[in-house]
């Protein structure tokens, strides 16, 4: 029996899409088997970040409709072992699946994976009661700032209030230069306010830019820091104690000769 | 002053409305309107159940009141209940006095952006309240953690009620019908616990300090 696990944010943009995608692949790297799924209906994303966009023939909508079997949506990822993508529609809107339907399709999804993981689109309205109402774990991505952590606070609350209550964060597109300079939110800021446990810190990466255009996953590419740490992230819900990265890269001449001088404390995150 | 006609108490789902045996049904009514639309604001999005007692009323006077409060609010059962029995024998001031000694509320957790606490008597919050998070009570606030959201104390008029957090940083305060916010360029974060009160026609606040008695 798989878990359903829902990524959610509140705000738009902070990065559910690419967490689902890279979460999903990460698992499926580590032998797992994973179904993504797109409940973003309407606007939908995860198909073109995977890069399976050109593959799709049946979606979420048809299944649930009966137009189709399951089996005939699910679109087998051909480099992963293991990973599929149920797509959204793209032609219709949040109201052509209801929360009832969204459950039933969660419960025979957990019978054939052993991770469901569904990407809900942004806000509070139909959409998100859709993708919510067949999970039982949460992760709530937010980016640290004052707008993200704020919708992210009300999701946190919504989610208790349909007793969602297993529920944990990812800070996403952190900028080490700029919390140094204090011009950014830091990690323990945003847990202050959002009292969660912390699954994970990605920190913004060019790579995903590139990668996304690509439709590959990021967590192929060896280089990428937000790569690393989404693999970190897929280990630590494997249940492995995981440290969170060191996001410093390179130090400055001034930070070397201060630490020839004891004065330079080095954050690690 | 006009003396007060018409006491509201809320209910579970309602309004218990005690009406004066000895006064005149327009003043009963003006201000009837005047306490409901005052009191809006707890009831939106749900029906609100009248219970009517003390002053007889007739059929037309019932009739309205009931169309002039229907359109303030979404009414739900009413009752008309004549006898006199539950009738409060003290002051008939609405707004909530048991500031001192009375019914408390005590929320255990963080109250998050978009939850709103409403109680008609004190509210004690264990944890924070969000920005975006309101807390609206009859009587006083206190909240032991960080106030970042909305404290309104004394909603239903007492402006003897208080406003009191481990480290007050609301958005906006409110006690009665005294409205602040911050001032400008303030971004310190008090490291102590603090009060607000009305002190004339002000709303101050001062450090708490322990034993110091009002």
């Amino acid at each position: 029996m798989g878990e359903v696990i829902v990524v959610t944010s509140g705000k738009g943009g902070v990065g559910k899409t690419t967490t689902t995608a890279n979460i999903g692949t990460a698992l499926a790297l580590e032998g797992k088997s994973v179904v993504l799924v797109d409940a973003d209906i309407g606007l939908r994303n995860l198909d073109v970040v995977m890069g399976l966009e050109n593959r799709i023939v049946y979606d979420l909508v048809d299944v649930v409709e009966g137009v189709c079997r399951l089996k005939q949506a699910l679109i087998k990822d051909k480099r992963f072992e293991g990973l599929y993508l149920l797509p959204a529609a793209q032609t219709k809107d949040k109201n052509a699946v209801s929360p009832d339907q969204m459950q039933k399709l969660c419960e025979t999804l957990k019978e054939q994976f052993d991770y469901v993981i569904i990407d809900c689109p942004a806000g509070i309205e139909q959409g998100f009661k859709n993708a919510i109402a067949g999970a039982e774990k949460a992760i709530v991505v937010t980016t640290p700032e004052v707008s993200a952590v704020r919708d992210a606070d009300r999701i946190i609350g919504l989610l208790s209030a349909n007793e969602l209550f297993d529920v944990r964060l990812i800070i996403n597109r952190l900028r080490i230069d700029m919390v140094k300079r204090g011009d950014m939110m830091n990690v323990d800021d945003t847990i202050d306010i959002l009292g969660i446990d912390l699954l994970g810190v990605v920190p913004d990466d060019e790579n995903i830019v590139i990668s996304t255009n690509r439709g590959e996953p990021v967590v192929m590419e060896q280089g990428s820091m937000a790569g690393k740490a989404y693999k970190n992230i897929a280990k630590r819900i494997l249940g492995e104690n995981v440290p969170l990265m060191n996001l410093e890269t390179e130090e400055t001449f001034m930070e070397k000769l201060l630490k020839l001088f004891g004065k330079n404390k080095k954050r690690t995150y | 002053m006009a003396e007060r006609t018409v006491l509201f108490k809320g209910i579970r789902g309602g309004l218990k409305i005690y009406i004066d045996p000895d006064a005149p049904f327009n003043q009963i009514r003006t201000e009837l309107i005047e306490k409901i639309r005052n009191s809006k604001q707890f009831f939106e999005g749900s029906t609100v159940n009248l219970h009517f007692s003390g002053k007889k009323l007739d059929s037309e006077e019932q009739k309205e009141i009931l169309e002039c409060a229907v359109r303030e609010i979404d009414i739900g059962t009413v009752e008309f209940n004549e006898e006199a029995g539950n009738s409060p024998s003290v002051d008939l001031d609405g707004s909530f006095d048991g500031i001192e000694e009375g019914m408390t509320k005590f929320i255990r957790g963080t109250v998050r952006n978009g939850q709103r606490v409403f109680y008609e008597g004190n509210v004690v919050v264990l944890g924070d309240v969000n920005p975006g998070g309101e807390v609206i009570a009859g009587g006083n606030i206190l909240v032991l953690g960080i106030l970042r959201g909305l404290a309104h104390a004394g909603a239903t008029g007492n402006r003897q009620a208080i406003v009191a957090a481990l480290s007050l940083q609301p958005t906006q305060l409110r006690i009665a019908d005294i409205i602040t916010r911050s001032p400008e360029g303030e971004n310190s974060k008090p490291a102590y616990p603090e009060i607000a009160y009305i002190k004339g026609s002000d709303l101050v606040i001062e450090p708490y300090l322990p034993g110091k008695g009002k």
